[in-house]
């Protein structure tokens, strides 16, 4: 329960500070849950709290308006089928927060050196 | 420490993709965040059901209430604070557009996108317009309504620049990874210059000279003549049917070497305007309008039509609105994005349209300067008189300079330098004009008379303004500067520059403009044809008019209809049928008839004959003759006008061919025997009926041979002619391609092989106790390519419908089931 609970703040953490400050905010979240986060596996904890933070935000935007529609145009400017763009936009926060997460150890090595 | 490297080298690889654009990819980040990224912009074009915006600026709350159809309802106190609020709102609903269209006046498109648009933008400049538009813009008075306007306006749309929210920024701007840039007053005035090429610059000159180049003055002045020989004009001649004046088409004379270094001498004009120049040909494009007495209705009230034809593009050239100031001021229509206020439209009392007069009000001028190489000044009345130089700069997406221009100006205009001779261009698009004045006054006329006023002194481009009002009048006078000139007034020649006694003397006096009032036959209407009868007015204004097809059409369909309907109006409007097929199949029918009783007869031009001879003459989707018609048209021109082939230029460039008006070949069928009819590649010499049974088999063979047998289905007028609309950018995914239209060349709504001209909006309204009115355009309001506003009147145009106009007198008369959104601004 507790994991979950830490789930859903941290994958809240991601959606609401996208959308206040943008998709930056992605890997100084991450650096900072990885700082502060104990155990294993926090990278892919990480990772699919960034992902579902942003398509939480992404069902927003469904929910709102014609996303599939732009989906739909812009799969066809860029040449890819639309799905890829969710895909894309999906996998982007999740491995910009896997990677941010991964190089904490190294991070605080290098600051306590 | 592998996984480590790997994550460092992840990471920074979607740090650089995020942030930085990688070619045509947009910075991957910002574009595929949801919240503010292109995601957040497909959610905002649903604009909110009720929205409250702080507007610096204004001095009392504005109501904009958005309707189904995605058109605005201004309710504001002053025209100030009207004008603020349009500009926010149109800038919410077209920003994009309005800055590529200012770009593109001004010559700034190589700031998007680099060197590849450079010499666009050089042509661009170098014609003028935002010298032309930047000495309007000085010469304002600065407490003219229309200036007030334009500062408002422009204060309306940086509030909502500076203001909107991140995912607000259209798709297009993520795409060419740019922002907005401030939206300065000046901007209007770019766009109607840039309309003002598109409109109000005549070719007939060049046209004219180089056909004089190719077989002498005499044959080229019979082939872009003066006056039409056809006349159906706009102010009614007197006549109840079209009238033809023809005479006997000179026969080709040798080449004049003496025009033929002049007739080129304009390559660099040429060029600059061929990149605006439509692909299509005369034919296929143009604008109708017509207005009936209230005796010739069913109802007795007076009704208009508005028929505009335009470039046709996503988003549309127009944005449709309404904007009442209690007591002052109740109109709707539609206006220019980018330009404050209603262009064609109606009030409570009075409806207009416009349609392009075409006339001559560009001249050329050769020049005497000091240095061929590097002038500094021109010889003008046996003095050296300075040259004016503007510096032009073209800055690149980094707004690193790319280019340095310097641009060269008479006291005329532009000057232009090829082949060895220098030209300056005297334009009307130069005079410090102010048309936005005349159309913002527009809205406040109360009668048709009031109307005519407000036009007075409009300038540019010149336009047949069409007027009706609630008392039953209608009214339509060809309104713009036509300028005299001296000698014989002709304004199709190049003049020599060194004397000021070859400039413009003055314009034509209001009073000789074509013009009429309420004409005993009950109706009017113009079709970009000859306004007027040279017999009734030989005031030179041009020359090598459109021939007068679709003048001819509706005239007729006027004349047979005395109890005229807003839906027969509607249904003028898309009519299928030709004059120009009228007049020509027979001629096709007879010749093969005559052929075939002189023993000369095929089985191909027998068959071809007998399928033209059954067509009805009308361009609907399921017709099968239309095909064949302009097959053999086309065989026609060619086959007719061999003596008119550049024989420099290759196969296939645009300006190789220079044909006359189909008018001019109805012309030279007087000559059945004329010499023009000879194929100059045949050692035999053909005459008229040779050419055209010729034509007429070649077209049919032409058709078997690319669309197989006449009974399937390539034949098929839907499978040969389409509208095709597009994206600004050309973006196909945002465009709106191959749609099957109703019509051909020369009927009232032309299609053409592209498909890139039509009617960009079309207008019916009823002059009635309570004026009503039904339009459409095709496009929608909204400029988000996935908005459900986009595009949603395409499928009420393709298929000539109209929707009803909501026309409330206050924010209360509107009816709540129709609101979509209210928007409420608020002094800040």
């Amino acid at each position: 329960m507790r994991t979950f609970v830490k789930f859903v703040l941290l994958a809240e953490a991601f959606a609401v500070a996208t959308y206040g400050l943008g998709w930056w905010i992605v890997p100084v979240i991450a650096l900072v849950w990885g700082l502060l986060a104990r155990g294993a596996g926090k990278a892919r904890f990480a990772a699919l709290a960034a992902t579902t933070g942003w398509a939480t935000l992404l069902l927003l935007d469904v929910s709102r308006g014609p996303v599939s529609v732009m989906a739909t145009q812009l799969g066809a400017v860029m040449n890819v089928p639309s799905f890829v763009l969710y895909i894309l936009t999906l996998i982007f926060p999740g491995l910009l927060a896997f990677c941010t997460t991964t190089l904490v150890p190294t991070v605080r090595k290098t600051a306590t050196a | 420490m592998t996984k480590k490297v790997a994550a460092a080298v992840v990471l920074a690889a979607l740090l650089f993709v995020g942030f930085h654009s990688v070619g045509p990819v947009p910075p991957m980040g910002s574009f595929l965040d949801p919240a503010n990224g292109v995601w957040g912009s497909a959610a905002a074009t649903n604009f909110p059901v009720i929205q409250d915006v702080a507007l610096a600026g204004l001095q009392s709350p504005v109501k904009v209430l958005i309707d189904d159809r995605g058109v605005p309802h201004v309710f504001a106190s002053s025209e100030d604070d009207a004008y603020r609020a349009l500009g926010y709102v149109e800038a919410r609903d077209r920003l994009f557009q309005m800055e590529t269209q200012t770009r593109a006046a001004a010559g700034r498109l190589s700031e998007w996108a680099g060197p590849k648009l450079l010499e666009t933008d050089r042509e661009s400049r170098s014609l003028g317009l935002v010298w032309g538009a930047e000495k309007k813009f000085a010469s304002y008075d600065k407490s003219s309504p229309a200036f007030k306007a334009m500062l408002a306006y422009a204060d309306g749309v940086n509030w909502y620049i500076d203001h909107m929210k991140a995912r607000d920024l259209p798709v297009e701007y993520r795409l060419l990874n740019a922002r907005p840039i401030k939206w300065e007053p000046i901007y209007s005035l770019y766009f109607l210059s840039r309309m003002s090429l598109t409109l109000g610059f005549n070719d007939a000159t060049l046209r004219r000279l180089k056909t004089q180049a190719l077989v002498g003055k005499a044959a080229a002045d019979a082939l872009f003549p003066v006056n039409s020989p056809i006349q159906q004009p706009i102010q009614p001649n007197g006549s109840s049917q079209p009238t033809y004046n023809f005479t006997a088409v000179p026969d080709p004379g040798p080449p004049d070497s003496t025009v033929l270094a002049v007739a080129h001498i304009d390559q660099a004009l040429a060029n600059a305007i061929a990149f605006r120049k439509p692909t299509e040909t005369a034919d296929a494009i143009g604008s109708n309008n017509w207005a009936v007495s209230p005796k010739r209705t069913a109802a007795g009230h007076a009704l208009l039509a508005g028929d505009p034809h335009l470039d046709l593009s996503l988003p549309s050239v127009w944005y449709e609105m309404h904007i009442v100031i209690p007591g002052k001021l109740d109109v709707a229509g539609v206006g220019f994005p980018g330009v404050p206020g209603v262009v064609i439209g109606f009030n409570r009392d009075v409806a207009w349209t416009f349609t392009n007069t075409g006339s001559d009000v560009n001249d050329y001028y050769q020049e005497t300067v000091d240095n061929e190489a590097n002038p500094s000044h021109y010889r003008l009345d046996g003095q050296w008189k300075p040259i004016e130089k503007r510096i032009e700069k073209y800055l690149d997406k980094n707004g690193t300079i790319i280019a340095t221009d310097t641009l060269l100006f008479s006291h005329r205009g532009p000057m232009h330098r090829d082949f060895g001779h220098w030209l300056s261009m005297r334009w009307t698009v130069y005079d410090k004009s102010h048309e936005p004045d005349n159309f913002m006054k527009l809205g406040y006329a109360k009668n048709a008379g009031e109307w005519l006023d407000d036009m007075r002194d409009y300038v540019v481009p010149t336009q047949n303004g069409l007027v009706a009002d609630r008392s039953g009048n209608i009214a339509i006078r060809s309104s713009g500067k036509f300028p005299l000139r001296p000698g014989d007034g002709r304004g199709d020649v190049i003049r020599d520059g060194s004397t000021s006694a070859n400039d413009w003397t003055g314009q034509l006096p209001v009073e000789k403009y074509p013009f009429s009032l309420n004409p005993p036959q009950g109706f009017l209407a113009s079709a970009n044809q000859q306004p007027v009868d040279a017999a009734v007015n030989n005031a030179y204004m041009g020359s090598d008019w459109y021939s007068p097809w679709r003048a001819m059409r509706i005239n007729a369909l006027l004349r047979a209809d005395s109890a005229v309907t807003p839906d027969d109006m509607r249904k003028f409007q898309t009519d299928p049928g030709s004059a120009r097929a009228e007049l020509f199949v027979p001629y096709f029918l007879a010749a093969a008839a005559r052929v075939d009783s002189g023993g000369h007869a095929n089985a191909e031009l027998a068959t071809a004959a007998a399928l033209l001879a059954k067509w009805d003459r009308r361009y609907v989707r399921d017709d099968k003759g239309a095909v064949l018609f302009e097959a053999a048209m086309s065989e026609l021109a060619t086959r007719t006008w061999d003596e008119l082939r550049d024989p420099r230029k290759k196969p296939g460039d645009a300006d190789r061919l220079n044909y006359p008006e189909a008018q001019i070949l109805v012309e030279l069928m007087q000559t059945p025997k004329s010499v023009w009819w000879d194929d100059r590649s045949t050692p035999q010499h053909e005459d008229m009926d040779d050419i055209l049974t010729s034509s007429l088999t070649a077209g049919y063979a032409g058709l078997l041979a690319s669309k197989g047998a006449p009974e399937g289905d390539g034949w098929l007028w839907s499978k040969t002619r389409r509208a095709n609309i597009y994206h600004l950018l050309r973006i196909p995914a945002f465009s709106a391609l191959d749609i099957s239209v109703q019509g051909g060349p020369s009927t009232l709504s032309p299609s053409s092989g592209a498909g890139t001209q039509g009617p960009s909006w079309r207008m019916v309204v009823e002059l009635g106790t309570e004026v009503r009115a039904w339009a459409t355009y095709p496009g929608g309001q909204s400029g988000a390519p996935s908005s459900s506003r986009y595009k949603d009147r395409i499928p009420s145009w393709t298929n000539g419908k109209l929707d009803q106009i909501l026309f409330p007198r206050t924010p209360a008369d509107l009816n709540r089931n129709r609101i979509v959104s209210s928007l409420t601004l608020t002094p800040r």
